[in-house]
Parts: C-alpha cells; sequence; structure tokens
C-alpha cells in the first residue's frame, strides 16, 4: 500500500508504504544521520530518537542537512 | 551609524562556537559593530595552514586560538568584552559556555559538529536563536550562498551542497562571504529583535 509523506516541502510517495522509523527513512534517503537535523510537525527529533520515532502518513518532515567546512 | 543601532547592539551578548574560517572573521565584524559581549569557544591553536583564510597572523602560530582572536579583537577594540574558553564542545558544554547569549554562532568545522550544536541549541536552550553555515567550500558562486530563516530560532547560510573534500579546499573569499553573512544576520536579529528577547 502506497503512502505519502511531506519532505522538505514535496510530496514524496512510498510505493510499499512508509520506512517504519526516521532511521530507515534516512537510509532509504541516502542521508547520514550524523550530518542531519530532523524535525516533524514542527518539533525537533533529537537524534537518538531517531531510530524510535515512527513515522506516520502525511506527516510533513524537515532535513536539515550539514556538509563540512568553517 | 545611527545612535539607536549602537543601543541595541550594546546590550547583546553573542557566543561564537569554533574559531576557524567562519567564527574569527564573525568576531571581527561584531567587534567593529560594538556587540556588548561576545564568548569565544575553541580548543585549538593557530597552524601555519590556517593563515590561508582565518583571521590570524604570521606571528601568532602555536597559540590558541581563543588567546590570539582576543588580542587580535582588542587591537580593533580595547574595552571589547570578550569571555575566552579553551573547550571541546559537547552538548553539555554548549548549554553552559553559551548559557547567557542571545544569539549563537555556529563556526565548525565539520558536518557531525554542526549537527551536534543546532540541535542542541534547538532542544535545550530555550529563546536562543543560532545562526549555522552549510555549504561553502570552493571559490566563486558567490551569489549561490544565501541566508535562510528556516525557522524562529534557526537561521541557514550556505550553498547547502559545497563541502570540504578532495579539489574542494575552503577558499578565503568564500568563507569570507559565509562568515559575513553570518555576522550580517546575526546584526539583524540583534536590531530587530533583541528587544523582545531582553523584555522576557
Amino acid at each position: 500500500m502506497s503512502a505519502v509523506l511531506k519532505i522538505n516541502g514535496t510530496e514524496k510517495v512510498f510505493d510499499k508504504g512508509l520506512p517504519s522509523n526516521l532511521s530507515e527513512l534516512l537510509t532509504a534517503l541516502e542521508i547520514d544521520a550524523a550530518t542531519v537535523v530532523a524535525e516533524i510537525d514542527g518539533s525537533i527529533i533529537e537524534r537518538k530518537e531517531f531510530d524510535k520515532t515512527t513515522l506516520n502518513e502525511a506527516q510533513s518532515i524537515e532535513l536539515i542537512r550539514f556538509v563540512g567546512g568553517g | 551609524m545611527a545612535p539607536q543601532i549602537f543601543f541595541e547592539l550594546k546590550n547583546a551578548v553573542v557566543g561564537i562556537a569554533g574559531l576557524g574560517g567562519l567564527g574569527s572573521n564573525v568576531g571581527v565584524a561584531l567587534t567593529r559593530l560594538k556587540v556588548g559581549k561576545l564568548v569565544l569557544a575553541d580548543f585549538d591553536v593557530v597552524e601555519e595552514s590556517n593563515l590561508t583564510r582565518q583571521n590570524y597572523f604570521a606571528d601568532q602560530i602555536g597559540q590558541h586560538k581563543v588567546d590570539a582572536s582576543m588580542e587580535n579583537f582588542r587591537r580593533i577594540n580595547p574595552q571589547a568584552n570578550l569571555e575566552g574558553r579553551k573547550v571541546r564542545l559537547t552538548p553539555e558544554k554548549v548549554t553552559e559556555v553559551f548559557r547567557d547569549c542571545h544569539v549563537i554562532a555556529e563556526c565548525f568545522d565539520r558536518a557531525d559538529q554542526k549537527q551536534m550544536i543546532v540541535e542542541t541549541v534547538l532542544t535545550k536552550m530555550k529563546d536562543v536563536v543560532v545562526v549555522s553555515v552549510s555549504g561553502l567550500a570552493g571559490y566563486g558562486r558567490s551569489n549561490e550562498i544565501v541566508t535562510r530563516r528556516v525557522s524562529d530560532r534557526l537561521v541557514l547560510v550556505g550553498d547547502t551542497v559545497s563541502g570540504t573534500g578532495p579539489g574542494v579546499p575552503l577558499t578565503a573569499p568564500r568563507v569570507g562571504i559565509a562568515a559575513y553573512h553570518q555576522a550580517n544576520a546575526i546584526t539583524e536579529i540583534l536590531i530587530n529583535e533583541l528587544h523582545t528577547k531582553l523584555a522576557r
């Protein structure tokens, strides 16, 4: 069953259902969890909670990604 | 500059997390603006390779960046109110070292360190704004470096994609552009929003 999340303002369809948690979503998107600050429906999710944070249909997820240099 | 702008800035406390290419230059701009107090945190010492883009001088090689920066900023303004902390910042240290700050400039080099401080400020430090940088490596493409207000408490500077890597060095001009975007965003926040922060 397909499901939808809004990621950084763009709707993304998951044909085989949602990833089971936020960590799985980042893996699917090929994003290193150590370099991202995540917000779900306006609330910041701490990195140590990514594994335990389940996802629901139609949630709005902001992924703020950091690259090195400074 | 209008006197009322000085008035807004003189009550401000700004934290600078990391005194490399970003922090050493952000500090110069904020010192020239006479921001009330700067809290400077870094554990590192000045190396010759830093001189390509960081605000240090050849005769400061080997000094702690905190000491060298305080010396440089006081050459601009001998009355500058500066607190230097030679610490490796962890989440616990971030909340302690920067507890009195209205705004924190994230000036680290490593992506995971940037993540750590932004997450810590947003989850543990009520009302503090963090101005962070992601994507400044290379040269040229000046106009791809932008300042974006992600939320009430997070400003993100950079092109979001240009990380350091093989063949992608950090250069003085592009790091400088990002640092001054960062300093300008901080100035704007302090002038427009500090009165509401001080009232709390």
